[in-house]
């Protein structure tokens, strides 16, 4: 699709999410600038989470627009839009744990021509060419991503920030056009984060926008372009971190300390 | 033993496999607890006798109410009942799978077959109510004498050419990328639909299948017993077979087959012969049996959960050489 650079990868338009009475997002409209890393601040339940969800599709958004690449978005569900490239990630571990890692990542490749029914019906010769490109695809990414060596143990069984790096690579997998990343870094161990730090950063060398919801502001600071601080379901500044810091009604909701 | 004997026991068999693949491809790979299975055999055998059987009209057929009555040759009432099965799943998927969450699916799908079983109980005209069909026409029994031996084999012989049919389908099925997103989406439903599965497509495609499986093995027992009632396809018939699956190994096909013989056949011989020994007052032995179903499936999920074939990990050629894990032992 030809998108001219000016477009914003994705734009959210006066974006609410209810549930039953709490407005968890109440009204949030910005713009996601091309191959930049966006950080999502807030306090705990300011609606960062929800509002990555209404981007996503995983949750509805009950009033407004989500806009990726100039089309509008907000009736897709979850699934057209991430076979569109826009892909999240979870803040919880959600990774097939009865499949092996390497499973883990061919679930998420689309393009097989055994993964329908009647692929599968049509039998091994018929999608042995695509597994096998998918199969060599996702072993680079396992390599680069320094799990090589994991690649048949189950997903299940690997630790928590192993489980960390099989969501990113499952999503990039999709060849996204933009990854929502919830809390990517949390509860990892800090070589680990070091590490996911690293990998991100060469993402957006390649050209990926990434949106990042992050609790640890230290690492906001070193990786994001720019950043959006959300408060009780709003949208209550923006900017770099430097700017951020001079503004003093965000310091007072956020950044204290 | 004699020929009638152990082609009711093979036939029996092989139905049971027949429905224990179809629900291992449900609730095993897919993680679609239908515990209202045995409608979608019980739709393929109402099918397939209304379609061999004359019109109630017949004065031969006339002491019963039926709708159809078609006279189809073999293999057309088979066919027809393996249809049947897939339709009925149609609304009945239609109206659960798409926005109740798993757990209240499961409900929903019990009182779905229970719903069914009265219904049709009481709806007399449509397919006699509580008496059931009788008299179902058997395969090519004009050309074959049915009481004959010849006839024995040639029944095990349609049985198993369809127990290889279904294998093959349900092996391509596990053994492909689509049984993979089959899986993962057993695993993990949400993650699956942000990496691009459909899992109301994905259900209800598995769902038809399935039903359409389930529809082929009831064509097959009612053509054998030649007769087809309510009280034949009541739910606890569905806890059976997954209590089958449960101790055969979910997700493994192997598992589903060692599970049929295992739980309905073997259970059932088992009570047989007790019943033949006259022990204790009547109806013990076969309320023990419930008992020990019941504690079948409890006992394997408490120190087996993964089941006698648990389900394969799948290694890929050209991988680093990884050793053993233990199958299956994941919470």
């Amino acid at each position: 699709m030809a998108v001219s650079p000016e477009v914003p990868m994705l734009v959210a338009e006066d974006v609410h999410r209810q549930f039953e009475g709490i407005h968890a997002v109440d009204g949030v409209s910005l713009e996601v600038p091309r191959g930049k890393i966006t950080g999502l601040i807030g306090p705990n339940g300011a609606g960062k989470s929800t509002f990555l969800a209404v981007l996503a599709g995983t949750l509805p958004a009950s009033g407004g627009r989500v806009v990726f690449e100039g089309e509008d978005i907000t009736r897709l569900p979850a699934y057209g839009r991430a076979r569109r490239g826009l892909v999240r990630t979870f803040q919880l571990p959600s990774e097939f744990a009865r499949l092996t890692v390497l499973e883990n990542l061919l679930v998420a490749a689309p393009k097989n021509r055994g993964d329908s029914l009647f692929g599968a019906l049509m039998g091994r010769r018929y999608w042995i060419q695509d597994e096998e490109r998918l199969v060599d695809e996702a072993r680079r990414l396992l390599r680069r991503f320094g799990m090589g060596a994991k690649e048949s143990d189950y997903a299940g069984l690997m630790s928590g920030g192993q489980k960390r790096l099989i969501e990113i690579m499952r999503a990039l997998m999709l060849h996204p056009r933009c990854l929502l990343l919830d809390e990517p870094m949390s509860g990892v161990h800090p070589r680990i984060v070091e590490e996911i730090q690293h990998y991100l950063e060469s993402l957006r060398a390649e050209g990926l926008t990434i949106v990042m919801v992050e609790h640890e502001l230290r690492l906001v600071e070193q990786l994001c372009d720019s950043v959006f601080v959300m408060a009780q379901g709003k949208l209550i500044g923006s900017g770099t971190m430097a700017s951020l810091r001079r503004q003093r009604e965000i310091v007072d909701a956020y950044l204290v300390g | 033993m004699n020929t009638f004997y152990a082609t009711n026991l093979l036939v029996y068999a092989g139905v049971d496999i027949i429905a224990c693949i179809a629900l291992n491809l449900q609730f095993g790979v897919s993680g679609i607890t239908n515990f209202a299975f045995i409608v979608f055999q019980a739709a393929g055998a109402y099918a397939a006798s209304v379609l061999s059987m004359p019109p109630d009209s017949n004065p031969d057929y006339s002491f019963q109410l039926y709708v159809g009555g078609f006279q189809l040759p073999f293999p057309l009432p088979w066919i027809g009942g393996a249809l049947a099965g897939g339709l009925v799943a149609i609304p009945v998927g239609l109206v659960v799978l798409r926005k109740l969450r798993s757990d209240y699916q499961a409900i929903a799908l019990l009182v779905t077959s229970i719903i069914a079983n009265t219904v049709i109980t009481n709806a007399r005209p449509f397919l006699n109510g509580a008496a059931g069909l009788a008299l179902v026409p058997q395969p090519l029994q004009d050309q074959i004498d049915p009481r004959s031996d010849e006839y024995y084999y040639f029944y095990i012989a349609l049985t198993a050419v369809c127990v290889g049919l279904v294998w093959f389908v349900a092996a391509r099925i596990v053994n492909s990328p689509y049984g993979r997103t089959l899986r993962a989406m057993r695993e993990h439903e949400l993650a699956a639909t942000a990496l691009g599965k459909n899992p109301v497509e994905l259900k209800m495609t598995i769902f038809i299948v399935g039903g359409v499986i389930a529809g082929l093995s009831g064509a097959i027992l009612v053509d054998f017993i030649t007769a087809w009632a309510p009280s034949v396809w009541l739910y606890p018939e569905t806890i059976i077979l997954f209590a089958a699956i449960i101790v055969g190994g979910r997700g493994n096909n192997v598992g589903a087959i060692l599970g049929a013989l295992l739980v309905p056949v073997g259970l059932e011989e088992v009570t047989r012969q007790l019943i033949q020994m006259d022990i204790g007052p009547p109806n013990l032995i076969p309320a023990l049996e419930w008992i020990l179903i019941g504690l079948f499936i409890l006992g394997f999920l408490w120190f087996r959960p993964e089941g006698v074939r648990p389900e394969p990990r799948r290694v890929f050629r050209g991988g680093p050489d990884v050793g053993e894990v233990e199958h299956g032992r994941l919470a």
